[in-house]
């Protein structure tokens, strides 16, 4: 870094940012054509049968579509407090 | 042995017109012969971008109906041998011509041509399918903007489902400046979310507009950058390889030179503090990230 860059720091977090966040989400949704609202379906129905073998975490689920090379994968991080031993025995 | 390219986009005003016009001028001026077409039924513009507007007599659709020979169509360009262009009617919709006739046309072309360059109009529904249908590959014009990108993935999309191989990208109305200070995607964001190969990069120029005005494309101007971008272009089309990409950058500001030097005064007080053992320690902390840097 020079001096002058010093006194005049270079901008960063330009708005080119969010405009690749935002296209690779929206990419993604064109493709796999489900509305929000199916996607937030799928997530809950997801959730549900975690919930019925392990306690977990609400405000620590990330679950969304990611393009790669080889297409759209489903990628999920789901915070775990803990696994209910009894229930996934019972499988209720 | 003759290729048909379709220059294609999804959405419009991002350069099609001007990028096919361009693209055969520069490959006639390499000597090719190239016919270029005007695929956009009912909205015509290649022929006023190229200059030849006055000159129309038959249409693409006179030719496909049979009401002329595809000779008496052809418009031939005066300031270039070997560039002729095909025009598209302008009172007829898209539905006056099928894929069938376009592929037709396509191989009548190739028997004269080396080069057919189809202009594709904007969208994904008839005119689209009617431009694509007799090409061998296709050219994807986008510019660094959200919604001009997103309708390039979608066209990708459409021209592999097509098995057209493997199209090549063209990024338009590129701003270096803009660029630089991180407020417009660069050219490996774009290649990354686009994910196909880059045949070219386009400064967004007055050129484009003082050339339109005058229907006198950019790339028969040896100084104009527009059209040195544009006949770089046409020489990766024709197979050249080791083409090197245009230098985009804007030229040096007086805040640059002002940086520049100031980067370089600093670099001479650190070698010259470098053999003083007491220094300050700001200009240490300054002369150590110069070296890192």
């Amino acid at each position: 870094m020079s001096l002058f860059d010093r006194f005049f720091p270079p901008r960063t977090g330009g708005s080119k940012d969010d405009a690749k966040s935002r296209l690779k989400i929206l990419l993604v949704h064109d493709q796999v054509d489900l509305t929000p609202s199916q996607m937030d379906a799928m997530r809950a129905e997801i959730l549900a049968v975690i919930a019925r073998y392990a306690e977990i975490e609400a405000t620590k689920v990330d679950l969304r579509l990611e393009r790669s090379t080889d297409g759209v994968n489903l990628i999920s991080s789901v915070a775990v407090r803990r696994v209910n031993a009894r229930l996934a025995v019972a499988g209720v | 042995m003759s290729e048909c390219i379709v220059i294609t986009s999804g959405k419009g005003g991002v350069g099609k017109t001007t990028s096919t016009a361009n693209l055969g001028v520069a490959l006639a001026l390499m000597g090719k012969k190239v016919a270029v077409v005007d695929a956009d039924i009912g909205l015509r513009n290649l022929d006023v971008i190229l200059g030849l507007e006055n000159r129309i007599v038959y249409d693409l659709v006179h030719v496909i109906e049979g009401e002329c020979k595809l000779r008496q169509a052809l418009i031939k360009d005066k300031r270039v041998d070997g560039l002729y262009l095909l025009p598209a009617a302008q009172t007829r919709d898209k539905n006056a011509v099928s894929p069938e006739n376009m592929r037709d046309l396509v191989k009548q072309l190739k028997e004269d041509f080396d080069y057919i360059l189809i202009d594709c109009p904007a969208g994904i529904e008839q005119g689209f399918k009617n431009s694509i249908a007799g090409a061998d590959r296709a050219i994807i014009v986008t510019t660094p903007e959200v919604s001009a990108i997103r309708d390039a993935d979608r066209i990708i999309g459409l021209c592999e489902a097509a098995e057209l191989p493997e199209p090549m990208l063209v990024v338009n109305r590129f701003r270096a400046k803009l660029v630089k200070r991180g407020d417009m995607l660069n050219k490996d964001d774009i290649l990354e979310i686009l994910a196909i190969p880059l045949i070219g990069m386009v400064p967004d120029h007055e050129d484009v507009i003082i050339t339109a005005n005058r229907g006198y494309p950019a790339a028969f101007d040896e100084k104009s950058v527009v059209g040195e971008a544009y006949r770089r272009i046409a020489r990766r089309i024709t197979g050249e390889t080791d083409v090197p990409f245009i230098a985009l950058e804007e030229p040096e500001t007086i805040w640059g030179t002002m940086k520049r030097w100031m980067g370089m005064s600093v670099g001479m007080v650190a070698g010259a503090a470098a053999s003083t053992p007491a220094r300050a320690p700001e200009v240490q902390a300054v002369a150590e990230k110069e070296v890192a840097s």
